[in-house]
């Protein structure tokens, strides 16, 4: 019962952030950038979250920035998850070789932490936030690949799968029709669980300044914060906002993903009684 | 019936099931009645099986006995062993008996081991929990276990993990397990399934011979392991005893259909199925419950639900046919 | 209709690929068209991969299989698809013989709308007709494979193997995970299965009484070699091998089970 209780609050609180994100020009129609009030003026009247050093209205700020944060959190979990789905159910269904080759590549791959390979990456190469988010997508696959491999391996054990062969479907068939599906609910599980990883590890890029630091979303707002003596000074309105908003969804996607998994638990076989 | 022994046995039932109900509410207005007023008793020294297809409730009935039904399901009636109510106890008294007093071997060995102990660990398991050997003494007894098990190396056996035997064997070691604190009660429930047919026979030889100072209540859909190793018959269908007897008489003449059914189905009696499908346990027919499938029917088996009736000094059947 | 000539079925295990197990060495086996073989022997002794040897739903190591004059180990991938509408497979374990994310009807159409056989509107008539071919209530169409008993689901996976039509049909232990009256339902609905579209069938298992009374002819396999094939009656009467004896006495043994008084 209470699990489900927090399932539903997980849930409630994740469509809160997309529906606030979605409806960002709405709540806070000046936009982020605008300078609407005096500098470091503490929450009232007008500014719900008070302003930042420039005078931009924070809670604006917030709510812009979600947009960005969640969206390239979504797109690379996605990126991440379509990867690791397809090559996957590829190299779990056939096997051989190729199994073996990129099974091996993982194992090499698996142990780079991907935090620091991203910004060593982007040092040299100094990409946009779309080539970072795709950059994500990709290192956060290799994890993935793994998972879906062997939950495809089980389910082409299967007596169906190989009746779907007696058949004589073709191998696109069963892979589509009878693996995937099999498959589905791990794939969403790994996907929210994704997202949360890299939306996580995005705004700690985002943090760093590895990408456009004009750009407004969480990472770059806490960076502000944090290098104009926001810490220092006690200005707490500055600080907290975006870094709850970040524990928040992270938190409500845990909870998710953790209730995906138990429901995903097989079960075994029928219970005769 | 007892079978001849040297040493005194208690008067009264081993064990007696009296009124048991089992029902598994599973939404607000259905319930599954897995078992439905049966009443059972063992002597000691009886070998008795339950005979049914899957859904009947004779594993319900065998976990009920053990206390191990799980959270969800409503026991109401008397269970009694050796004159204790079992049902009146609590999970510390239970687990007292249980391994020590009467032991079940579980179905499907494969998944009844644990795969990262020992098998002689396990085997001396029950010997421990219960306190009744120290742990040197105790592996000791797990290997004498194996040897009368009939491994060939038994010390080396139980250096072994599980999956390095096979089927049969496990088998035997889950039922050295069952044995290994010497209980005066043991369920098997469905000792051979999966097993091929000479390993089958193997097992069930094994059994009888290590059953034969004990009481037995075995669980099964199997007539010709029924037959085999018990010296009477239970036969079960949708949650309800249908007719009770000692084996070689209720084998050579079923009284009940269902029993004639199941007996014309063997191989040996040319596999003729009987019609139609059992009952589901959540939506039982008003009358007779083998009613929709019977050869023999009368007018009052659709309406009247039949009771159990004594025929002869030792046998049972629940059958219009017999009122 | 099928002969296999010293087939031969090894696997590679062990670092580098050098242990090699096998599992069928050295088989050859012919069932005329018509008739039903049955094969009998315990577990390992290599009798479910021969019945996927004849379906080259695995590749032979060595050896050649020949179906209605087409042999299997030479043809393309396209072609073998091609053949594969004349011979299907039921197999063991009624619990995963059918996808658990799909109907029961969905399930069986699926052969018919693979090959084309039939309109996504006549598949569902098809089904129909299939499901009362096997003694399945029309209403189970729309039921999943966990909502059903094993009986059920081992009928619906005979319909799935019979709605391409068959020549040949190979079951794998059908009845071994059923219940006694459930297995005699089984075996009878085969047996009129086999009268009413003329199958030949291979049938795989462990009893050997059941075997005989499906079978034409028996064939017993020990660790992976046919150690003895003829006809039941022959083979009950008079078992030549002594692995066949055994297994005709095990048989014989569970019945005279019931003539027997327990305890002596």
């Amino acid at each position: 019962m209470n699990r489900r209780v927090v399932l539903w609050i997980s849930i409630a609180v994740l469509c809160i952030y997309i529906g606030i994100a979605l409806a960002a020009p709405l709540i806070a129609p000046s936009g982020p950038t605008a300078i609407t009030g005096k500098p470091l003026e503490p929450p009232g009247a007008g500014h719900l979250f008070g302003t930042n050093d420039v005078g931009q209205d924070i809670f604006a700020q917030l709510v812009f920035g979600a947009r960005i944060t969640l969206l390239f959190g979504f797109f690379s979990a996605s990126l991440s998850v379509l990867i690791s789905t397809s090559v996957g159910i590829a190299i779990g269904y056939y096997g051989g070789i190729v199994d073996e080759v990129v099974s091996r590549a993982i194992d090499v791959f698996m142990p780079i932490p991907v935090f620091p390979l991203l910004i060593v990456l982007t040092t040299f190469f100094s990409p946009g936030i779309i080539q970072i988010s795709i950059l994500m997508g990709v290192l956060g696959s290799i994890h993935g690949i793994r998972i879906i491999r062997s939950q495809v391996l089980s389910v082409a054990q299967t007596y169906f799968v190989e009746g779907a062969r007696a058949i004589g479907a073709s191998d696109v068939h069963i892979m589509s029709r009878h693996i995937l599906p099999n498959v589905m609910p791990l794939v969403m599980a790994k996907f929210v669980s994704s997202s949360q990883h890299l939306l996580v590890m995005g705004v700690g890029l985002s943090f760093i300044g590895i990408w456009d630091t004009t750009t407004v979303d969480w990472g770059t707002m806490i960076q502000n914060a944090y290098s104009s003596g926001g810490m220092a000074l006690g200005l707490w309105w500055w600080i907290l906002p975006p870094g709850i908003a970040v524990v928040g969804i992270s938190l409500a996607l845990a909870m998710i993903g953790y209730s995906f998994e138990e429901q995903f638990n097989p079960r075994v076989g029928v219970n005769r009684l | 019936m007892i079978h001849n022994g040297d040493f005194q046995r208690p008067a009264g039932p081993l064990l007696s099931v009296t009124g048991l109900r089992v029902r598994f509410p599973t939404r607000p207005e259905e319930c599954v009645r897995a078992v439905d007023r049966v009443d059972l008793a063992i002597a000691c020294g009886e070998h008795v099986a339950l005979i049914g297809e899957s859904g009947c409730g004779k594993t319900v009935l065998g976990l009920a006995v053990m206390g191990l039904l799980p959270v969800n399901a409503k026991t109401r009636g008397e269970i009694r062993f050796r004159d204790c109510d079992l049902r009146a106890m609590d999970e510390p008294a239970l687990q007292r008996i249980r391994g020590k007093e009467i032991a079940m071997v579980m179905q499907n060995s494969a998944n009844s081991l644990n795969p990262v102990m020992k098998v002689g660990r396990q085997i001396a398991e029950p010997l421990r929990v219960h306190n009744i050997l120290p742990a040197t003494e105790a592996q000791d007894e797990a290997v004498r276990l194996l040897a009368a098990m009939g491994f060939a190396d038994p010390a080396q056996a139980a250096e072994r993990y599980p999956h390095e035997f096979s089927g049969g064997m496990r088998e035997r070691i889950l039922v050295a397990i069952a044995l290994s604190a010497r209980p005066d009660l043991v369920i098997a429930d469905e000792p051979t399934s999966g097993l091929d047919a000479v390993v089958k026979a193997q097992i069930l030889r094994l059994i009888k011979d290590q059953m034969a100072e004990r009481t037995l209540l075995l669980i099964t859909h199997d007539l010709g392991t029924a037959g085999y190793l018990c010296n009477r018959l239970v036969v079960m269908y949708a949650g309800e005893i249908v007719e009770e007897g000692p084996t070689d008489e209720l084998l050579a003449m079923p009284r009940h259909p269902y029993t004639q059914g199941l007996l014309a189905s063997l191989p040996s009696s040319g596999f003729h199925p009987i019609p139609g499908m059992s009952p589901s346990a959540a939506d039982l027919p008003a009358g007779c419950r083998f009613f929709p499938r019977c050869c023999c029917v009368k007018e009052q088996c659709r309406q009247n639900h039949p009771p159990l009736i004594p025929i002869g000094h030792n046998r049972k059947v629940r059958c219009h046919r017999y009122d | 209709m099928i002969e296999l000539t010293r087939v031969s079925k090894y696997y590679s295990t062990g670092f580098l690929r050098r242990t090699r197990t096998s599992a069928v060495e050295d088989l050859s086996l012919t069932i005329p068209r018509g008739t039903c073989l049955g094969l009998v022997g315990e577990s390992g002794s290599g009798k479910s991969t021969a019945g996927r040897l004849m379906l080259r739903l695995t590749d032979p190591s060595a050896g050649s299989i020949v179906f209605d004059g087409i042999d299997l180990t030479r043809i393309s991938k396209a072609a073998l698809r091609k053949v594969r509408p004349r011979m299907q497979i039921v197999f063991q374990d009624p619990d995963t013989a059918l996808d658990p994310r799909m109907t029961l009807g969905a399930s069986v159409a699926e052969p018919l709308l693979v090959w084309n056989r039939a309109g996504r509107r006549d598949a569902g008539d098809r089904v129909l007709d299939l499901f009362e071919m096997v003694g399945l209530q029309p209403e189970l169409v729309d039921r999943f494979p966990f909502e059903l008993s094993g009986g059920q689901r081992q009928r619906a996976a005979l319909a799935r193997a019979i709605a391409l039509e068959p020549d040949f049909l190979v079951l794998d232990e059908p009845t071994s995970a059923l219940d006694l009256s459930v297995q005699a339902q089984i075996l009878s609905l085969v047996q009129v299965l086999r009268a009413r579209l003329g199958l030949t069938l291979l049938f795989i298992s462990h009893d050997l009484q059941v075997v005989a009374l499906m079978s034409d002819t028996v064939g017993v396999m020990q660790g992976g070699y046919l150690v003895e094939c003829g006809k039941t009656r022959e083979i009950l009467d008079q078992p030549s091998h002594p692995y066949t004896a055994r297994l005709v006495a095990a048989a014989r043994e569970s019945e005279a089970w019931f003539g027997k008084a327990p305890g002596s």
